[in-house]
């Protein structure tokens, strides 16, 4: 069990950053999820971690060791790679036996907890086959089980669950709550799905182009953004951020005006709502009014879009809400639970 | 079908080439080495004797069993420290980054070089009196001043594999770093993480995986070896004794230097046979993830 920090780190390769100033600390037993678009860095704070990538400047301590000279087997980790990394030539038992077999676990014991982490991924028919027999998501299960075998003081889990089909995906994800639950291991989770980060993590990070946006609990990633990166990134169907300007109170931009963000008056700001904070009203009883663009009915809910001064708004309605496409209605706002942003530094304006 | 007969039509001036070339010398001395040829007493072909030439190689020539041994130490001692210098020098060049364009000429080169020229000028490297490689030597270990290498027959067959594996080592090099190049790293780096040392990562994931590769180094490496000739003619003529007399000198040997062609190209039958069961098992393993 062990602590991680990130001292300032940054890795570049010539002058393209991957991370940049990251200051992170990971505390005992948490479950860190980073979170972030396809390129954004998560891999490689992770492979920082593990000492597969060398920081080009900072430290890194994994409990009070400076890890950043220290090579990866000396470092007790376990880390599923995003593409697996099984050794082709083993069969799955040699796969997930491996970090028992070069700690000279007697054979044993070996294959005890070895039957016990393929239990746990539900791999028990595919002991003897080779990886190349296996499907994508078995793939993956093998890799997981591989980390599982062991008690290291770190987990590293990157994107483990991407080729999982969306039923096993969830039933994995429980899984592995309950483990880290059960095991109370330091992880760090890569993933680009905010579904898996709200649900397994005590805290996200959400990082864009190298740098962490927002590292907070999920539920305050979701309700009190930072900035307006971390506004779009957490929701889905992402936040409403429409431009304009703010006059005595009254966000103002064509088509809308909806009055109560807070006092003054500022040029060049961005008033974002999400869909759920929409409501759908008669004509004329809403905020303002705008003809229905589409109507899709998702099952829990129903997704309005609405066509306001050229832009799309998409608003979360009842899931028994029916209209017709061209149809005017009326669009009700809570200025409570709207955010302003400012459009040049697309940082947070508090009110 | 007008197609394959156009095909077939183009291809058969070249297949006629290779038929007159390659196919009828192959069958006419398989065909000669059932019978005595002479050439210092006639050009015709003489007496049918059925296998005796074989017989006379396997049981009463001890000359022949000689040349196996020779050829087996040979094979054995030059594909061994061809391919370990070429797997050594992949992974340090790997390491690099797959080198630079100079390097990359500078390995290639020996390899450009013709075997015949290679051997002359190992010769010239090694000769007692003005050879660079002696002065180099001597300059070290000065007792060795003088020491004419290509006389004693270990240092002669010393001198013959090294030749042989500076010239093909580079070769060998590229084809094991592109066999490297191909394993996956993250197989390595799983490896490194789950706490294996950095040659329990070469035992364990890198050699495994390379496993198919290297069997067709080695065995392609072994049909070279096994026709190695030029560098023998130029560099050690056998010699001394027959201390470096491989089959494929051996049978040349007999032939245009005492002209018993029948025995000649039985024996270069048998280096035939050997070269056969070579090249299958390399087409087997070569070959068996296309088939
Ligand atoms: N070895 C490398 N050399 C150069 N650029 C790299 C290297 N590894 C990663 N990058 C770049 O760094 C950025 C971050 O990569 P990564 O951490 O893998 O992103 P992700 O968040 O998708 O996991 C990407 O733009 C990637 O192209
Ligand atoms: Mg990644």
């Amino acid at each position: 069990m062990a602590s991680i920090q990130f001292n300032a780190v940054t890795k570049r390769w010539g002058d393209f950053f991957g991370v940049r100033e990251l200051d992170l600390a990971v505390a005992d037993q948490e479950f860190l999820v980073l979170l972030g678009p396809s390129g954004c860095g998560k891999t490689t704070t992770m492979r920082m971690v593990a000492g597969l990538e060398e920081p080009s400047s900072g430290e890194i301590f994994i409990g009070d060791d400076l890890v950043n000279d220290m090579p990866p087997r000396e470092r007790d980790i376990a880390m599923v790679f995003q593409n697996y990394g099984l050794y082709p030539h083993m069969s799955v038992r040699d796969n997930i036996g491996y970090p028992l077999k070069v700690r000279g676990i007697p054979r044993e014991d070996a294959q005890k907890r070895i039957d016990a982490a393929a239990a746990k991924v539900e791999l028990g028919p595919f002991l003897e086959r080779k990886p190349a027999q296996l499907s994508g998501g078995q793939r993956q299960r093998v890799a997981l089980a591989r980390s599982l075998v062991r008690t290291p003081r770190v987990f590293l889990m990157d994107e483990p669950l991407s080729n999982l089909d969306a039923k096993l995906r969830v039933t994995m994800r429980a899984e592995l709550k309950h483990l880290h639950h059960e095991l109370r291991i330091t992880t760090i989770y890569v993933t680009h799905d905010q579904m898996e980060a709200m649900t397994l993590a005590t805290r996200v990070g959400v990082m864009n182009k190298g740098v962490m946006q927002q590292l907070a609990p999920p539920e305050e990633v979701y309700n009190d953004p930072a900035n307006m990166f971390v506004a779009g990134f957490i929701g889905s169907p992402s936040m409403n951020l429409v431009h304009g300007d703010l006059v005595d109170g009254t966000f103002r931009a064509e088509g809308v005006a909806v009055p109560g963000i807070g006092g003054g008056s500022r040029t060049g700001v961005v008033l974002g709502i999400r869909p759920e904070d929409l409501r759908v009203v008669g004509p004329g009883q809403g905020v303002f009014d705008a003809p229905v663009y589409s109507s899709e009915l998702t099952g829990e809910s129903t997704l309005v879009t609405f066509n306001v001064g050229g832009r799309h708004v998409c608003a979360r309605g009842d899931r028994h809400f029916r209209c017709e496409i061209g149809e005017v209605v009326g669009v009700a706002v809570d200025p409570q639970r709207a955010y302003l942003f400012d459009a040049a530094t697309e940082n947070r304006i508090r009110l | 079908m007008r197609q394959r007969a156009l095909a077939f039509g183009l291809l058969a001036p070249a297949l006629a080439i290779v038929a007159f070339t390659t196919v009828y010398p192959m069958l006419s001395s398989f065909w000669t080495s059932f019978h005595i040829l002479n050439l210092s007493r006639s050009i015709e072909l003489g007496r049918f004797i059925g296998i005796e030439n074989y017989t006379e190689a396997f049981n009463e020539d001890p000359e022949f069993w000689q040349v196996m041994r020779v050829t087996a130490a040979f094979v054995v001692l030059d594909v061994t420290f061809t391919i370990l210098a070429a797997l050594g020098l992949a992974i340090l060049l790997l390491r690099q980054g797959f080198g630079t364009s100079i390097l990359r000429t500078l390995l290639i080169l020996p390899f450009a070089m013709s075997p015949a020229l290679i051997g002359i000028s190992w010769r010239f490297m090694l000769n007692p009196d003005f050879g660079a490689f002696n002065r180099t030597i001597a300059a070290v270990l000065p007792f060795m001043r003088n020491t004419d290498y290509l006389a004693s027959p270990t240092m002669a067959m010393g001198a013959l594999i090294s030749a042989d594996v500076w010239h093909w080592a580079p070769y060998f090099t590229f084809m094991l770093m592109g066999g490297l190049a191909s394993i996956p790293p993250e197989t390595q780096e799983a490896a490194r993480i789950d706490g294996a040392s950095d040659w329990r990562v070469f035992r364990d994931v890198t050699l495994p995986q390379l496993a198919p590769v290297l069997l067709v180094a080695i065995i392609l490496k072994s049909v070279f070896a096994l026709k190695v000739f030029d560098s023998i003619v130029t560099m050690t003529g056998g010699g001394p004794g027959r201390s470096t007399t491989t089959l494929a000198f051996f049978a040349y040997h007999i032939g245009f230097r005492d002209y018993q062609f029948g025995y000649a190209a039985a024996v270069a039958y048998v280096l035939t046979a050997i070269l056969f069961l070579f090249s299958l098992s390399y087409m087997r393993f070569a070959f068996r993830r296309t088939a």
